[in-house]
């Protein structure tokens, strides 16, 4: 059993407990464990964490306020569970991957270990590519870009990654089925 | 091998770009940070046409998109003329302004660059930007230079990739550039737009820096060569004649390779360079 085994076993156990508890107090106290096992990190960790929930909790709680006001019941311990217990997930999963070394985490299986390795490949191709968009528009603008040039970019890049992950995605199942993950 | 026509570009040419002791790792100053570029230092002069060697991985692009100001070094500094560039000093809009329209670069996966509705909109996005006169008759004369008159009215994306080539390079050219960063250039092209390309390098007055892993196209593309090592240290920076007959330099790059050759009954081993084309 290494460590990194360990980690994952413990952070699929605290996931899950963060679906289970109710009591906001206690997601609230889950969170606080979570940055205090970040240590130095916990300050990154809990910005990273609150950029990347920011819209989807905004949505998710506004939209749950409008419902909440129609039918004239009080939203806020729901509000405050929903976002901590989003947080709290997120938060986990960011220490997870500042942490664990998923690879050696799954290295009982060679056969997770390979699907691990096509999903990350693919995961860093589409990460330098959305930087390779971002630079490319960048280095085209004498001026700062107008709204609807970062539109058209965005535009492109989004067909352009749909395309590719078509392609990768049959590319991956091919993969697989090479190395006889589907007997049929 | 080819003939090789080096040259050199005289010492008295004005420098238009230069780095200092460049470098480069991805990933901060954590633990898991990787190494891409180190210690390199070199000059550009006005009009001269070098090329970038190294294997994959060895820092080409990376190094391309520092000199275009897009990624800021981990250590060192890159002049263009007398201004030091990195993304901070673009901050500032008259720098800024002048660099882009002056230095150009052709990504090495054209997508990235294709964003109009139409080619035309495509090599016209540059001098909208800063109202240039005659737009329709700047991009008409580079979109016949590259050879994709036919298909200004269409959407880029539907292009194939050596078209999609060829629309990126009129797009940067159509702003006139004084030097050019090219990523690869030649890698989705036919033999003919190889030759196009080759020529159509040649007759630029500007200054360039062409990446590629493909040795027996780089004596074609230009007179010096920059090799980048797969220490990522820049290993040679000289004419590519002596280049070209100094195996152990091309062998420390990654560029040559062994394999068994069968001649009849006879075989034997040795190192050598594929004219891949
Ligand atoms: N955004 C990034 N984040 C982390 N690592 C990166 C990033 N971009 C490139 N790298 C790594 O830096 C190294 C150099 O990459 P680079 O793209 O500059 O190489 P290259 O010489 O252009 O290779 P190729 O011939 O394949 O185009 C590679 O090991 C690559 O994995
Ligand atoms: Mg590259």
């Amino acid at each position: 059993m290494n460590l990194d085994r360990a980690y994952l076993g413990f952070y699929l156990g605290a996931v899950f407990a963060a679906t289970l508890i109710h009591d906001p107090v206690w997601l609230a106290c889950g969170l606080g464990l979570a940055l205090l096992a970040s240590g130095r990190k916990a300050m990154g960790i809990l910005r990273q964490a609150l950029f990347a929930v920011l819209t989807f909790n905004l949505l998710i709680s506004l939209s749950y306020i409008l419902m909440a006001w129609l039918q004239d019941v009080s939203p806020w311990v729901t509000l405050i569970r929903l976002n901590l217990r989003v947080l709290l997930i997120t938060c986990l999963t960011f220490l997870f991957i500042a942490r664990v070394n998923l690879f050696r985490a799954l290295d009982f299986s060679p056969g997770l270990t390979f699907v691990l390795g096509l999903a990350y490949s693919q995961a860093l191709t589409f990460r330098r590519a959305q930087d390779d968009f971002r630079l490319a528009l960048a280095s085209r603008s004498l001026k700062p870009p107008r709204l609807i040039d970062r539109y058209r970019a965005s535009a492109a890049a989004a067909a352009w990654f749909i395309e590719k992950a078509l392609h990768a995605a049959t590319q991956s199942s091919q993969a697989l089925r090479s190395r006889g993950f589907f007997n049929d | 091998m080819t003939e090789i026509r080096y040259r050199p570009v005289g010492v008295d040419a004005p420098a238009v770009m230069r780095t200092i002791d460049l470098g480069h790792h991805f990933g901060g100053e954590s633990a898991r940070a990787c190494e891409v570029l180190r210690d390199i230092g070199f000059t550009l002069r006005s009009g001269e046409k070098s090329v970038l060697l190294g294997c994959n991985g060895s820092g080409k692009s990376t190094l391309l998109k520092i000199l275009n100001g897009l990624i800021t070094p981990s250590h060192g500094r890159v002049f263009y003329q007398d201004d030091e560039i990195n993304p901070a000093r673009l901050k500032d809009p008259i720098l800024h302004r002048r660099f882009r329209a002056e230095v150009a670069l052709l990504f090495q996966n054209p997508d990235a660059m294709l964003f109009n509705p139409t080619v035309f909109d495509e090599i016209a996005f540059g001098p909208r930007q800063i109202g240039l006169p005659d737009i329709e008759a700047r991009v008409r004369h580079w979109a016949a230079e590259v050879g994709v008159s036919a298909h200004l009215s269409r959407p880029p994306f539907g292009l194939s990739g050596g078209e999609k080539q060829k629309v990126c390079l009129a797009a940067l050219m159509v702003l006139e550039p004084k030097v050019l960063l090219l990523d690869e250039p030649t890698a989705a092209l036919d033999p003919r737009s190889t030759g196009w390309l080759i020529d159509f390098l040649a007759s630029l007055p500007v200054a360039a820096l062409i990446s590629t892993h493909n040795l027996g196209l780089a004596p074609e593309l230009a007179s010096r060569a920059l090799v980048l090592g797969e220490n990522h240290r820049l290993i040679y920076d000289g004419p590519i004649q002596a280049l070209l007959t100094d195996m152990e330099k091309l062998a420390a790059a990654n560029l040559v390779h062994t394999h068994r050759h069968r001649h009849g009954d006879i075989e034997h081993r040795h190192t050598h360079v594929h004219d891949w084309q």
